[in-house]
């Protein structure tokens, strides 16, 4: 319980103060990676628990749940609030090595880490909200961060696209109110058993919008390409790896735990929605040239899966589209840092992300594929397994090209200069990850079906 | 501002005075009527954007030489939120429950009743008052806003770089 709010106070008071002060100087930028580590060494022990012993909850002010705000972690916050502190970590060491170029970046770094952790660690619908927006705010800022006519470009499209999404969640959160009278997940879902179809329908299709807008699925995903391409690496990072699993997290959350009859209603169309992100966001990778562009269009191929399997849902479903969220985080960022960088390691570096996006063992991403395989065995469909298997080639091919492209070159006097040591030693650190959950995925894999096995009751 | 008017000066300077009794009026009362710190925080935060708008942004920071500790305002107050809501921490108990417990006796000067909550709702108030204060700062254009905005030279290509 305590562990609870301290994962919470943390973030909180350091992004405070640490907003106040002159960021660029590099004891600050360092002393918030520190905070974001010390962040993710508790949120590590809180998922350890959990894991261990079941779901910790907290009513504030120890009033009765329901009158009070419930703040609850169970193994599906726990494990998005990890990958996605560990993501904000290395985002922000990479910035912290050169020295942050605006004085707000670590703070709105730290601040984002609150919200996230809160946002992820609520059982509370309107306070999710306020978490929700804790962390829009803070990343509409930093996706200002370089300060040039491209990034200022990216953020007033980020912002304008996802404010409208939030004002759709709230406007959804208002309609889960009126139609079950409560805010509580645990109320509101049952609420909404209660509650009419037609009016619970509508609700989750707000909801999904919403969460679809922040993840970039397919007809939601116009602004995605402008934003991930014009942002700075660092940036693009923690927007691909941090902020989207805010969508990810919201699908799994909202779909299966507080809608799961509307879910099962509009499985069909869930599951062709994700199809079609998958194919689009795959055949339009091939044909980029640019980098940061390419991972943009991968991206939106990327959450086509987590939806698919989300759509397909079940145990088996559900848990393969916690276990493809978490590894596709860590793809996403560990490519972004690396498409800035230069010289020794970087090359490998990309290759093991590269292995990662199209699901080729070692790699995470092969027991993230291997898991999706599973799932459309289980949903009976070779139409889906085709699907699946179409959308790694893409993947494997442009992945590939890129590679050639970047790395293969034969004209080093291109100008290219190497980059610093640690900042290519950092993302070989995170390479190496990627491959270890890929050789040892046992436990990531144990607390997705943990994370899973919450929603056996709506869904079985 | 050019050519500010005169009656819109006069109007601000006179409504600062009531501006601020009506914010604490609105915190005093907060807890059995309408009102909180956030409400007194915008009643403020109004007063303080009339100043902006009439003398324009260096005459008002000339004239409440205290917004210049906006930014110093609007930590302090969030620092307090939060060191109110989590002080329960220390001895154990859920976050956010306050002292005097519910149904205790609570001190009262007036009407003001002494709690922790009370705290809260001040920290509020300063947070909003310093936000939107830095708002209005921002918004008017003041010099030195941009200097945060010059770019040292890159140290790494930015992603966007189209390669042949």
């Amino acid at each position: 319980m305590t562990l609870l709010a301290t994962v919470l106070l943390v973030p909180w008071v350091a992004g405070a103060l640490l907003v106040g002060l002159d960021g660029r100087r590099r004891p600050l930028a360092w002393s918030a990676v520190a905070v974001l580590a010390v962040g993710l060494v508790l949120l590590v022990a809180l998922t350890v628990r959990v894991a261990s012993a079941g779901p910790v909850q907290l009513v504030t002010g120890g009033w009765p749940a329901g009158v009070g705000i419930v703040l609850r972690a169970d193994a599906l916050g726990a494990t998005f609030a990890v990958v996605s502190q560990l993501v904000l970590l290395v985002a922000a060491a990479h910035e912290a090595i050169p020295g942050p170029r605006a004085r707000s970046f670590p703070g709105l770094v730290v601040l984002l880490a609150a919200g996230l952790t809160g946002l992820f660690l609520t059982g509370d619908v309107f306070n999710f909200y306020v978490f929700f927006e804790v962390a829009m705010t803070a990343s509409y800022a930093l996706a200002a961060y370089g300060g040039r006519p491209r990034q200022l470009r990216a953020a007033l499209v980020f912002a304008a696209v996802n404010l409208l999404g939030s004002f759709i969640f709230l406007l959804s959160v208002a309609g889960t109110y009126r139609i079950t009278g409560s805010l509580a997940m645990a109320d509101v879902a049952d609420g909404v058993l209660r509650a009419g179809a037609n009016a619970g329908l509508l609700v989750a299709v707000g909801f999904f919008v919403a969460f679809s807008t922040k993840l970039g699925l397919f007809p939601f995903h116009f602004w995605l390409p402008t934003v991930y391409a014009g942002s700075r690496p660092a940036v693009a990072a923690i927007l691909s790896g941090a902020v989207a699993n805010i969508g990810g997290y919201g699908l799994i959350r909202f779909g299966a735990g507080i809608f799961p009859a509307q879910l099962r209603m509009a499985a069909t169309a869930l599951v062709v929605l994700g199809a079609a992100s998958i194919v689009y966001g795959g055949v339009l990778a091939v044909s980029r040239g640019d980098t940061a562009e390419l991972l943009a269009y991968s991206a939106i191929g990327q959450v086509g899966y987590v939806l698919v399997a989300v759509g397909v849902g079940g145990p088996v479903g559900l848990a393969a589209a916690v276990f493809y969220s978490v590894v596709n985080a860590l793809n996403k960022a560990l490519l972004f840092l690396t498409a800035g960088l230069r010289g020794p390691l970087v090359a490998g570096a990309f290759v093991v992300g590269a292995l990662s996006v199209a699901g080729v063992p070692p790699a995470a991403g092969f027991v993230g594929k291997l898991t999706l395989f599973r799932t459309g065995v289980a949903a009976g469909s070779p139409a889906l397994v085709v699907l699946l298997l179409v959308g790694s080639a893409l993947s494997l091919l442009y992945m590939f090209m890129n590679y050639q492209r970047q790395f293969w070159r034969s004209d080093p006097a291109a100008g290219t200069t190497v980059s610093p040591l640690p900042r290519r030693a950092l993302v070989a650190v995170l390479a190496l990850l990627v491959l270890a959950l890929g050789l040892w995925a046992e436990p990531l894999w144990q607390l997705s079906q943990q994370a899973a096995d919450l929603f056996a009751r709506e869904s079985g | 501002m050019s050519r500010p008017y005169v009656v819109a000066q006069v109007v601000a300077r006179l409504l600062w005075g009531p501006s601020v009794v009506v914010a604490i009026s609105l915190i005093v009362k907060g807890y059995t009527d309408v009102g909180d710190g956030f409400a007194a925080g915008v009643v403020v935060a109004l007063g303080l954007a009339l100043f902006y708008v009439a003398l324009g942004a260096s005459a008002a920071e000339l004239a409440l030489p205290f917004l210049r500790y906006a930014p110093r305002l609007m930590i302090t107050g969030l620092l307090l939120c939060l060191g109110t809501g989590f002080f329960p921490l220390l001895s154990g108990e859920p976050i956010f429950s306050h002292l005097p417990e519910p149904g205790a006796h609570v001190a009262t000067v007036g009407s003001l009743e002494l709690f922790t909550p009370l705290l809260f709702d001040l920290g509020l108030f300063l947070l909003v008052v310093g936000v939107l204060t830095v708002l209005l700062h921002q918004l008017a254009g003041l010099k030195g806003v941009a200097e945060d905005l010059a770019v040292p030279p890159v140290d790494d290509a930015p992603t966007g770089g189209r390669r042949p």
